[in-house]
Order: structure tokens, then C-alpha cells, then sequence
């Protein structure tokens, strides 16, 4: 069976909220009844069936051609099943997932994978503000899964992340990593400023020297990381090859806080 | 007889006390390879609960260090606690950080008993050793704690980190970090006791035998021989004259009693040496039997072997029972 498509008939007058397009919701239905789904976020009625051209049938893989910044919450509350966006996605794509995977060939907006159970984003492209962040009315950012940023992340990636592993190809805005709790972010390339502002737990790695480091960050000097091994291996398996070798510059911080955080520099 | 002591058959088989040597083998079977008679008996083993750790190291030595420390003073239950040995040692790309590794199996007679054996050993013989790592090395039914319980030994620095859906525990210590997977698997379908008594013309000829027959147990996946050497010299029998002894020589095995008491043993036979092996599950015991028995009659009878057999309780004890003329089909 063919993925069950949508496809953007044109530029919506509308942001829309493709919440209710995951497949737990829409293995049961009919075409018919899927094109009557509501996703207008207006007083002005859209349904699926006026945004989109619906094709296919396999309700487990769920395939969007050609959206762009204004289709929010796409693949939000995902459970199981695989969502592939051909084109941008809008804010909140995959928040609040527990399962399944999510891939983006191009952008997504602001509050990708936002408090995140389980389950993988790909965003191809940049993500906007506060990816694997908290949303509004949690207490924790990421509890898990792994959001993967090709491009750019915008500021305060990783919000009060709890769990999980943000990877950023790019660079990364201003307070990478703000109050995190626990869990790990990658950064290939530069940070912003303040990277770790209020880190609690958790590690931020880094494979190229930040060019600000808070003052309240202490300096562990360079070690040998057997968990550093394990990370590269772990990348290796998933078919994503990063160097990261077994020696880093270790800074624990926020000292402001809790303390128990930690910066990991490449040596 | 008390496993773990080194099982040795028991007394129901044909008396041959004091028969001269060559009116042995009417009291045998006549099955044999090369020359070496295989008894018509079985090994009677026991259901035990396992576990398989991999532990690593800057090399492959210091892997081994850990793996012999944490797995010495296992021989048997009775008074160890535990039986454990090397299963195998592995390449660094067989392991988790991309280091030398050493696998390594621990049986106990139940899931507490292996919880606690598991937390000291490796608590006190794996963590100690400079540079070590230590991984799950078995899926299993039900999960031990590894690293959730000794991660406490960080007294409040130790962090937890989940990589690829598994969770590690980074452990502080003096020589940098311990890390250490949270929980491994147990497996309740282990079995122990599988064991081979190997009888002979001259000690050296029965050691000889049975260096064979370990090493060639050593290529089995899931089994380990946990005895020194995987050799044991001292087969034991159930109870004793002694009051408070509860296991004592198995003296139808010695060759000093032979004229004294009801003897297992030709007249000829020098020296009876046993192996014992412990497996994750009673196919691997079997396949490592059979190349046990392989092993030990290559040389021939011409070489001073006589005879194979094994150790049971007259099968009412152990549910498994290993039939050697079957294992060597």
C-alpha cells in the first residue's frame, strides 16, 4: 500500500493545525472522512479536503508535499508511525510525540519535538526557536527521543530539556541549552551567547571551542571520556558518523544553579 | 554427591571393584571413539538463573585483569556463592566503546542470590580496575541492576545518560569515569552441572585429555568451565563421616581407596579428572559435552585414556539430563 499523501493545493489563507493527521487518528477513517477533518485555526471553516489533494492509503506512513511555514503541529501527540514532509513545517512540529518518526526536508518553525516523550525528528533544514524546549503549560522541555537539526537552531534550543539528544549540524542560537535539567545537545558548529545559561544536569558537547563561556562554568581540565566512545559508536550504528574521539575539556556548570551540568569541548 | 564440589557419577552403576583391567569393559558399554570407552551413563545437571557482563579496558589485558578478578573464587555455590568465568574475550568491535572486551558469565541457584553476587563482584573487582567499562551482555527475561546500584558509590556526581534507548551511568573515580550500563539481563533457563569424568592410565595422560577438552569448550558460545583451569580433581560425594561436613571425597573415584572400598575404577586407571560446565541454556551445555568428548578421545586410547563418563544422582535430583552415547550422536 502507497503512504497516505497530503499535498498542498496552494499558500493557505490560514496557519493550519495538522494535529489530528497522525495515524492513530486516521487508520480507521475513510478518505471521505479524513478530507472532513477540520484544521482551520480561523473563524472562517477549512477542512483537510479543501487544503489538501488526499491520496493513498497506508494510514502508517503519512507523507505531506509541498507545506510550508504556516502548517503547524504536524505529527504533535505522534504515537507510532512514520510522517515524511516534503517542504517546511510550522511550530510545533512533533511536540509532544511518544513514538514514531518524523522526517522534514526542509525547515521547521519554532517548538519542534517541544516536550518530546519518545520517537525521532530529522529536520533537514533550520529549525526555529526553543527545538526539543518546553511548551506552554509543562513543566519540562524533551523527556526523550532524539531531534536531529541539519541546519541552524534557533535560540534556547534544548529548554529545559529533561532527557533525549538534540544533534545541531549548524549553529545554534543564543542560551543553547537554558535550563536544561538533563539530557545531551550536540553543537558541530557555534553557539550563541550565554550556552548553558542555568544548566542544571545534563552535557553539552561541543566539537568546535564556544566563543563565550559563562562565568559560571568551572574548568575540569582536559579527560579521557569512555561515555565519548560510546557516543560516537551509538552515532555510527544509527548510520550518522561523527568523530568525536575519547578527550574532551570538561567544564561543569551552572554554578548558579545546581552545578551538576556540564560542558564537553573536543580536544 | 554435591555439585559444584565436582560431581562425581553416582554408585548405582555395575560394580567393577577390583576386576582386573580387562574385564572392565564387560561392565561398560561398549561404545567407543578411538579407543576410549564412552560409558553409558548421563550427567544430571540443575536449572541455575545466569547473566553475561562484557567488561572493557584500555587493553585487552587489563580487560582480562578485571574479568579473572571479578570471577575468581567461583568455582562452586556451595561455598563461593557464585560460579562465574570468561566466556570469551572480544575485539573492539564487538564492544559498546570500541575497547578490547571480555565477556563474562555468573550463575547462582536463584535471582537474589546472582543480584548480590553481581553488585560485590563488580562493585569491588570491576569498578577497582583501572580504566574498566562494564556493559550488558544479555538481553534476558528479567533485568539485574548493574550501574542503578553501584552508580550510589558517585555519591551525588554520578550521571545517568541514555544513549540509543539504553541507559549508562557515568560513575566519577580517581582515574577519570566509570561507565556503566544501568542493568543487564537474566536468563532462568541457565543450567548447571554438565560434566565429563575423564579416567585414565596416567595423571598426565588425564590432564592432557582434559586441557583438550576445555579448550575446545572454550569455542562454545554460553558456557564457561569455572573450576581451576576448568579442571576439577576433587569429585565429591554427599555427606561425610564428619558430623557438619556436608561434602566429602568421592572415594569411589580415588585410586588410592581402590582396594578399600566398593571402587568405580579398573585396576589400571592412575587418576580420574572432571570438567564441569555451566551454560546459559542446556543446548549450549550439550554442544560443549560434545566437543568436550571429541576433544578428549583425539588422542586415542594409545595415549593413556580409558574411559568418559559422567555424573548423576540416578536422575531423581536434575531435571536436565545429558545422555553421553545421545550428546555424541
Amino acid at each position: 500500500m502507497s503512504a497516505l499523501s497530503f499535498e498542498l493545493k496552494g499558500k493557505p489563507d490560514q496557519r493550519l493545525d495538522l494535529s489530528p493527521l497522525v495515524p492513530s487518528r486516521l487508520k480507521d477513517l475513510k478518505p471521505k472522512e479524513i478530507e472532513a477533518i477540520p484544521i482551520g485555526t480561523t473563524r472562517e471553516k477549512l477542512a483537510v479536503g479543501d487544503a489538501f489533494k488526499v491520496k493513498g492509503k497506508d494510514a502508517s506512513m503519512l507523507q505531506f508535499v509541498g507545506t510550508d511555514a504556516r502548517c503547524d503541529k504536524i505529527g504533535a501527540e505522534l504515537k507510532d508511525g512514520e510522517i515524511v514532509v516534503d517542504g517546511d513545517a510550522g511550530a510545533y512540529l512533533g511536540a509532544g510525540m511518544k513514538g514514531g518518526s518524523i522526517e522534514v526536508k526542509g525547515s521547521a518553525g519554532v517548538l519542534a519535538g517541544a516536550s518530546m516523550v519518545r520517537g525521532r525528528i530529522t529536520i533537514a533544514g533550520d529549525a526555529g526557536e526553543r527545538a526539543g524546549g518546553i511548551l506552554v503549560g509543562e513543566t519540562l522541555g524533551m523527556r526523550g527521543g532524539v531531534i536531529a537539526i541539519g541546519g541552524n537552531a534557533g535560540p534556547m534550543v534544548g529548554e529545559r530539556m529533561r532527557r533525549g539528544l538534540v544533534v545541531v549540524n549548524g549553529d545554534a542560537g543564543d542560551y543553547a541549552g537554558g535550563r536544561m535539567v538533563a539530557g545531551t545537545i550536540l553543537f558541530k558548529r557555534g553557539v550563541g551567547r550565554c550556552a548553558g545559561f542555568g544548566l542544571r544536569r545534563g552535557s553539552l558537547i561541543f566539537l568546535e571551542q564556544p566563543k563565550e563561556i559563562l562565568p559560571t562554568f568551572g574548568d575540569c581540565g582536559v579527560l579521557e571520556f569512555d561515555y565519548l566512545r560510546l557516543l560516537e559508536r551509538s552515532f555510527r550504528d544509527a548510520g550518522s558518523a561523527v568523530r568525536l574521539g575519547d578527550r574532551a575539556r570538561r567544564l561543569m556548570g551552572d554554578m548558579s544553579v545546581l552545578g551538576k551540568g556540564e560542558m564537553l569541548i573536543l580536544a | 554427591m554435591v555439585r559444584g564440589y565436582g560431581a562425581g557419577p553416582c554408585r548405582s552403576g555395575v560394580p567393577a571393584a577390583c576386576l582386573p583391567a580387562d574385564d572392565y569393559s564387560l561392565a561398560m558399554s561398549e561404545l567407543k571413539i578411538k579407543g576410549v570407552t564412552i560409558v553409558e551413563t548421563f550427567a544430571e545437571a540443575f536449572p541455575m538463573v545466569g547473566t553475561r557482563i562484557i567488561i572493557t579496558a584500555p587493553s585487552l589485558e587489563w580487560a582480562l585483569i578485571a574479568a579473572r578478578t571479578m570471577t575468581g573464587f567461583a568455582t562452586s555455590v556451595i561455598a563461593c556463592g557464585a560460579e562465574a568465568g570468561i566466556e570469551r574475550t572480544l575485539s573492539p568491535d564487538e564492544t559498546l566503546d570500541g575497547r578490547p572486551g571480555v565477556a563474562v558469565l555468573l550463575f547462582t541457584m536463584d535471582s537474589e542470590k546472582l543480584q548480590r553476587q553481581l553488585r560485590n563482584r563488580v562493585g569491588q573487582c570491576v569498578l577497582t580496575s583501572p580504566g574498566s567499562a562494564c556493559f550488558a551482555g544479555l538481553e534476558g527475561e528479567k533485568k539485574l541492576k548493574l550501574g542503578a546500584s553501584l552508580r550510589f558509590f558517585g555519591d551525588g556526581w554520578q550521571m545517568s545518560k541514555m544513549v540509543a534507548g539504553r541507559r549508562f551511568w557515568r560513575i566519577p573515580v580517581m582515574d577519570g569515569e566509570f561507565l556503566c550500563e544501568a542493568t543487564t539481563g537474566l536468563t532462568k533457563k541457565a543450567v548447571g552441572g554438565g560434566n565429563l569424568l575423564v579416567l585414565g592410565k596416567s595423571h598426565a595422560a588425564v590432564l592432557a585429555a582434559c586441557e583438550r577438552a576445555v579448550r575446545a569448550i572454550d569455542e562454545v558460545e554460553g558456557v564457561i568451565t569455572p573450576f581451576p583451569g576448568g579442571i576439577v580433581r576433587s569429585g565429591s560425594k554427599v555427606g561425610s563421616k564428619y558430623k557438619g561436613q556436608i561434602a566429602s571425597t568421592n572415594d569411589a573415584y580415588c585410586p588410592t581407596l581402590k582396594a578399600a572400598v566398593n571402587t568405580e575404577l579398573p585396576l589400571d586407571v592412575e587418576a580420574v579428572m572432571e570438567i564441569v560446565i555451566d551454560g546459559l541454556t542446556k543446548e549450549s551445555i550439550a554442544k560443549a559435552m560434545r566437543c568436550g568428548i571429541h576433544a578428549i578421545a583425539e588422542g586415542g586410547s594409545a595415549q593413556g585414556v580409558t574411559h568418559i563418563t559422567a555424573g548423576n544422582y540416578g536422575g531423581n535430583l536434575g531435571p536436565h539430563h545429558f545422555h553421553l552415547k545421545e550428546i555424541i550422536a
